[in-house]
């Protein structure tokens, strides 16, 4: 069973139980407990224990009886993240599917949907699958952060000296509060509660440089790791007037020199346009979120590497190939795309999928886990299942260097998806985003 | 094997450096009917010819046999050739391996280097991945700030880097500058100066460190044969000090690292040398003044001083400049590692090289409205 020592740390619980019904009170008080010791409210720390319930009760049924979990509670300061790890000797992967037992024509079974369930309360969740079949689980709750106030905005026309800055946690605190005063477009959450932006910060977790004149905090730029290969750049957010871009170029030149000698290959944004972007960045293409307001946001993608690219080689078929091509060819991307050869008789019966699910955004990114049969099937259950837990926003992410998921390519336009950009070298070689064209009805 | 509990947390942090992979794959992957290396400032006429007569002549038996642990002959030949004595010379597989030796001998866990943010990067690359501090101060005017680096001294400094001429920048600092400022750090720090770029530079007013070390015994420089004397294949660099210093840096050195073919190659090429050097300084002076001025024409800044090389911000973000020009068979190097974001570092060549380099940034220049419209 999963042996692997438990590393504790300061701001972190740990256990081992038992992985059966019997232990799930001792779970959830764990749970309880231990997000009171951190300093979380009882509303911020019940999202986390129905969620420890819910996954539990769920993960449990499918488990063998001898079978141990691994309990983690960190306190990171912004957020409590919860994760839970065990293995399964056989692991019937169908149980991970949300859609696992589920018929959408009756109601009630939907009552089994532990994880979709669990998901509502929290942040965010995500399913993740290791070596020796480890199953990792891991469902984070923000803290609950009060709205930025209004704070006073620099005049547009300073003229004083530029200085690029360093900032503390307080001066993030602030600038968060600038830029929602400014009533910036694309404002990430943390941004919006500018307590957050600050905790997160100080947990290390967000990066800044910002730009003063004189007093004044006259701009800035974030960034964040999106993926282990990618970080995401917020901004650059600027409160007077640039005519000649001489503060945007100074925060993204000094961003990017910052961080060009990290671990990451990559940085992206995803806001609006950015005009004259080609000096920094690469454009991958647009998407449309709908908001929960029911605003429907245009996110612009940009990209640029931060290490010189030698190459690689794609195995996938059409209509992925031709997509792969074309993008290849207007981003000068060395690849070669070489036909898949592949049995789909040599398929196992089902396939998995992994579900991460933004609230704030009414998100569902689905990630291909394992190709099967079902593979139509599967993603129109999902996507129908998603659907009626009122998410609007469906994305699919396909690897290029995994089979497993560009065997999914098809399947994919075949239930409606269209692959809309490709980021490079974001996840196991480049990343291929997938929406959904059908957001209001079913295709 | 819980092989996580073994890594100490220095290492962990630190990204290996991933190196371009061989010529014929990079044409095949980016479908280059051709490949003209521009981007590590290597020496285009090659090695001087009493150099290439002892590569070409080397006898496969010697491989057999270990070359000289410590590079006897040729550290007499520096030695001869400086006017000191043999033993104030370390040479190592490359200036890369005496980088080591110098941050391992002098250095330990709590210590700090010195060095600027925006130049050879493997000053900070060693003490990092050694658990060693690497303070890097920000440049002036595209030059290594001597009290910027006086002000982040402190009781755990230990080394000072300098890189003069500046790579990338070819920035340097005069005779006097550097005298200013040794006599500023006083002696109980060792001061580094890396020399690789040196036999590029014309002006009588750049320093000769090695007399200085008399006055300055703290002082260290770091040659190499990889760029002038155009050996970069064989790595062949050395250190030179006062001889109490080098005598400790030996301590933490690899002795037979440097092969036999790579030692008899650098006596030859420093045996007849002065051609060389007029030709390979001629050749760099003609491409200077060649692809300065399609700069110019082109609208693109420039930053250039001494050394093989000159910095040319693009218009485009450099790794897309990278991998266009990569297309056409122009492999530059990017400076977004080198913090310069949106620049590319470009070695000066033969003039057909340069030509058909100059064509090729033209041409997309020429495409950049089209690629610039793309949103």
């Amino acid at each position: 069973m999963y042996k692997q020592p438990i590393t504790s740390k300061p701001g972190s619980v740990t256990a081992r139980l038992p992985f059966s019904a019997s232990f799930l009170p001792l779970a959830m008080e764990l749970v309880a407990k231990g997000a009171g010791g951190f300093g979380y409210k009882d509303r911020e720390a019940s999202s986390l224990v129905l969620a420890m319930e819910e996954l539990f009760s769920f993960y449990a049924r499918q488990v063998a009886g001898d079978s141990v979990l691994e309990i983690i509670l960190e306190d990171q300061g912004y957020r409590l993240a919860l994760t839970l790890a065990f293995q399964m000797a056989h692991p019937d992967l169908r149980a991970f599917n949300l859609t696992w037992r589920v018929n959408p024509d009756n109601e009630e079974s939907l009552e089994m949907l532990g994880p979709m369930l669990a998901a509502r309360t929290v942040s965010s969740l995500r399913m993740d699958f290791g070596a020796d079949e480890l199953v990792v689980l891991r469902v984070t709750r923000d803290r609950d952060y009060a709205p930025a106030r209004n704070v006073a905005l620099p005049p547009p026309d300073l003229t004083q000296a530029i200085r690029l800055v360093a900032p503390s946690a307080d001066d993030v605190r602030h600038f968060a509060a600038m830029t929602a005063s400014s009533s910036a477009t694309f404002m990430p959450k943390f941004l919006t509660r500018p307590g957050m932006a600050a905790d997160m910060f100080a947990a290390g977790h967000l990066h800044a440089l910002l730009a003063n004149s004189g007093d004044w905090i006259i701009g800035g730029v974030l960034w964040r790791p999106l993926t282990d290969t990618c970080l995401e750049l917020y901004g650059p957010y600027l409160f007077t007037n640039d005519p000649d871009d001489l503060v945007l170029t100074l925060l993204l030149d000094e961003a990017i020199g910052r961080i060009a000698r990290s671990a990451y290959r990559g940085v992206l944004r995803r806001q609006g346009a950015l005009a004259r972007h080609e000096r920094f960045f690469d454009f991958l293409g647009d998407l449309e979120l709908q908001g929960v307001d029911g605003m429907t946001k245009h996110c612009v993608y940009y990209y640029r590497q931060l290490r010189e690219d030698s190459g690689g080689v794609v195995y996938c078929n059409d209509p992925l190939a031709a997509f792969l091509h074309t993008q290849y060819e207007r981003l000068c991307l060395p690849r070669q795309v070489r036909a898949r050869v592949s049995d789909d008789a040599q398929l196992r019966d089902t396939s998995v999928l992994a579900i991460e699910l933004e609230q704030a955004r009414s998100l569902a990114i689905i990630r291909p886990l394992c190709a099967g049969k079902d593979m139509a099937t599967n993603l129109a259950a999902h996507l129908e299942l998603l659907r009626r837990n009122g998410i609007s926003n469906f994305q699919v992410e396909i690897n290029t260097g995994r089979g497993d998921d560009t065997a999914f390519a098809g399947p994919l336009a075949d239930t409606g998806f269209v692959p809309r950009l490709l980021v490079p070298d974001a996840g196991l070689g480049d990343l291929v985003i997938y929406d959904h064209g059908a957001r209001d009805g079913l295709s | 094997m819980n092989l996580d509990a073994l890594i100490p947390d220095y290492v962990r942090r630190f990204q290996a450096y991933v190196p371009s992979k061989p010529d014929h794959l990079l044409m095949q992957e980016y479908g280059a009917p051709r490949l003209h290396r521009l981007n590590n400032n290597e020496n285009a006429l090659g090695p001087s010819p009493a150099a290439a007569s002892v590569i070409a002549g080397f006898p496969p038996g010697q491989a057999a046999i270990y070359p000289s642990g410590d590079s006897y002959d040729l550290r007499i030949a520096l030695g001869d050739r400086c006017g000191i004595a043999a033993d104030r010379f370390l040479v190592g597989n490359g200036s890369c391996e005496v980088i080591s030796s110098v941050i391992k001998a002098f250095c330990q866990p709590g210590d700090n280097i010195i060095t600027a943010d925006k130049t050879f990067a493997v000053y900070e690359w060693v003490a990092e991945f050694s658990g060693i501090e690497a303070r890097l101060v920000p440049l002036r005017d595209y030059t290594f700030d001597p009290q910027g680096i006086l002000d982040q001294i402190g009781p755990k400094t230990k080394v000072l880097f300098l890189c003069n001429p500046n790579n990338p920048t070819g920035s340097y600092w005069t005779r006097q500058t550097l005298i200013d400022f040794l006599e500023k750090v006083g002696g109980d720090k060792i001061v580094v100066v890396d020399e690789a770029y040196r036999e590029y530079v014309e002006d009588p007013e750049y320093p000769d460190s090695i007399a200085l070390m008399e006055r300055f015994p703290n002082l260290v420089a770091f040659r190499t044969l990889s760029k002038m004397y155009a050996l970069a294949g064989l790595r062949v660099g050395y250190l030179v000090g006062a001889e109490p210093v080098v005598a400790v840096v030996r301590r933490t050195s690899v002795a037979y690292s440097v092969n036999a073919l790579a030692q008899q190659a650098a006596l030859a090429a420093l045996s007849d040398d002065t051609a060389h050097i007029a030709a390979t300084r001629s050749l760099v002076r003609e491409g200077r003044a060649f692809l300065c001025q399609v700069c110019s024409d082109l609208g693109l800044e420039t930053i250039g001083g001494e050394g093989n090389y000159l910095m040319i911000r693009t218009p485009i973000n450099d790794m897309l400049m990278y991998r266009r020009l990569m297309k056409r068979g122009m492999m530059v190097r990017t400076m977004t590692a080198f913090r310069f974001p949106g620049w590319i570092r470009v070695t000066y060549r033969e003039m057909s090289v340069m030509v058909s380099f100059a064509e090729a940034l033209a041409e997309e220049m020429r495409l950049m409205p089209m690629i610039s419209g793309a949103t």
